[in-house]
């Protein structure tokens, strides 16, 4: 089997675009990529094409018509906030399995307006009458377990977003470049307890892209710029009593971390930067312990050392995360590998994590998926 | 000719007899777990047998909550949206009405009360039955 190398990476800026389609947002980031990786459309075999919303009107293809119709096979493919991680590992599979030695990956999103949340339903909007679905009330939910159960503060669940807003103003791609000292977290607009405005991630567009090649395709270009896939893990949710009546974002995650760690031969201490689905604050610490960055009961601690800021011992979303960078459903988990590869290459500026080899990037799909995938310097 | 129902399900976890509401849950013959819908083997263990309906009892705890300030555009906020493992099963998610701030932690017990789902009715102008929780030294 070969190894999976990422030889090109890039995003677009997050943000709004009303002027441009989620496949030209999603073009953009594929040349960028391409160019990172000194290759053209013709080069790829194949495109893995990621979208929660659009996915089913062939974005692949669409991005093709954009920038190249070569002919190659694209697989579009939806998986609510684990879009992206799903498209990149299904290009994983297909070079490891050695049908493949070159193929593009793409996630792009133009997201809704308003707050996300539950589906349509016969009879009387659910919404309030049978508590709530919105995303915002369901991680306020997991986030009380764990307020409950240990004690965790709302002052370390809103360290969360002074950290990522912090780490943000350092990233010139991300949506908000904005530092929000702690009295500003906790006085922005409650919107579910202990879930403030500015502890929900921002709502944006955008696309990322990733040129994924073999080993034998990277030995002939060169590696000196090459990331190593060392593990591409996906899990669906496994039972647990009270799910899906209330969402369980940690079981599916720790599903997924022990595969990838597994695969990888490698263990948290291993991990040099993380970039975890912060979708919301409360998810952050939840993660910590899921990814086993520590133990359970220790996030709130763990928040309070220091240790997951930049300069700290395991810095955790450097990229502002998607609570400032921001959250183009589709996009996200393409994104956050290419935050990794940058850090990997030493290209991440004035946010590079030092001398960072091993990286961890994972996403939280509602419903669930979870993917992780754990990165290396070649 | 069958006649027009009185008053309709807003949740597909209430069962009508005789018109009478009452809480609907699934049980595992072979491993005991409870679920709020009847799936076509058991999703806890895969035994290739419908979980069988139950009578659900109405009093419970309370798991996890969050108290809701911004909703979608109309809903009535503030509310209390709750998680609530009904004494023998199953888990609902319900809104929790007239517990203090103070009062909301892990283990109160509270009971389901029966209501007209916000006064909505469907277009033949039949009315819909939900619930609600209390906590369960309340009157209502």
């Amino acid at each position: 089997m070969s190894d999976v190398f990422i030889l090109g990476a890039d995003m677009i800026a997050f943000g709004r675009y009303p002027d441009r389609t989620y496949f030209q947002l999603g073009a953009q980031a594929a040349l960028l990529a391409l160019d990172d990786a000194g290759l053209g459309v013709r080069d790829m075999q194949a495109v893995y094409a990621s979208s929660c919303f659009n996915a089913q009107s062939m974005l692949g293809q669409k991005v093709l018509k954009e920038i190249g119709q070569t002919g190659v096979p694209c697989i579009n493919v939806s998986n609510a906030c684990a879009s992206g991680a799903t498209a990149v590992r299904e290009g994983w599979i297909a070079i490891r399995s050695g049908v493949y030695d070159a193929v593009l990956v793409v996630g792009a999103e133009k997201n809704p307006h308003g707050m996300l949340g539950g589906p349509p339903t016969d009879g009387p909007a659910p919404e309030g009458l049978f508590g709530s679905e919105t995303m915002p009330a369901v991680f306020a939910e997991a986030g009380m377990v764990h307020a409950q159960t240990y004690g965790t503060t709302i002052e370390q669940f809103a360290q969360v977003a002074v950290k990522n807003h912090y780490h943000a103003t350092m990233n010139d791609k991300a949506a908000y470049r904005k530092e929000t000292p702690l009295d500003m977290v906790l006085q922005s607009e409650m919107i579910a307890e202990p879930l403030t405005k500015l502890m929900c991630s921002a709502n944006v567009d955008g696309a990322a892209a990733l040129v994924l090649v073999s080993e034998r395709k990277a030995r002939e270009l060169g590696v000196s710029r090459a990331v190593r896939i060392r593990a591409s893990a996906l899990a669906s949710d496994p039972f647990e009593p009270r799910n899906p009546v209330m969402f369980d974002a940690n079981s599916v995650t720790r599903l997924a971390a022990s595969q990838a760690y597994e695969m990888a031969g490698l263990g948290p201490e291993d991990i040099d930067l993380v970039e975890l689905h912060d979708c919301f604050a409360t998810a952050e610490l939840l993660h910590y312990e899921n990814l086993n960055l520590c133990g359970d009961g220790e996030a709130g601690r763990l928040i309070d050392s220091g240790d997951t800021a930049l300069g700290g011992k395991q810095p955790v979303n450097v990229s502002g995360g998607l609570l400032s960078k921001g959250h183009p459903i589709g996009a996200t988990g393409v994104a956050n590998i290419v935050e990794i590869v940058e850090h990997l290459r030493g290209e991440a500026g004035a946010r590079q994590v030092k001398g960072a080899r091993i990286g961890l990037a994972h996403v939280l799909g509602f419903g669930a998926a979870a993917g992780v995938h754990i990165l290396e310097k070649a | 000719m069958t006649d027009a129902p009185i008053q309709l399900p807003a949740s597909n976890c209430i069962e009508l007899e005789n018109e009478a509401p009452n809480i609907r849950g699934y049980r595992c013959a072979s491993c005991n777990a409870t679920f709020t819908e009847q799936t076509l083997a058991c999703r806890a263990c895969g035994t290739r047998e419908r979980p069988s309906p139950f009578r659900a009892n109405e009093t419970g705890t309370l798991h996890t909550w969050s108290v809701v300030h911004r909703s979608y555009p109309g809903i009535d906020v503030p509310f209390v949206s709750a998680i609530i493992d009904l004494d023998g099963g199953p888990t609902l998610k319900g809104t929790l009405v007239g517990a203090t701030h103070d009062a909301l932690e892990k283990g109160l017990r509270v009971r389901l009360v029966y209501d007209d789902a916000g006064g909505v009715t469907d277009r033949n102008g039949t009315p819909y039955i939900g619930f609600h929780f209390v906590p369960a030294g309340a009157c209502q």
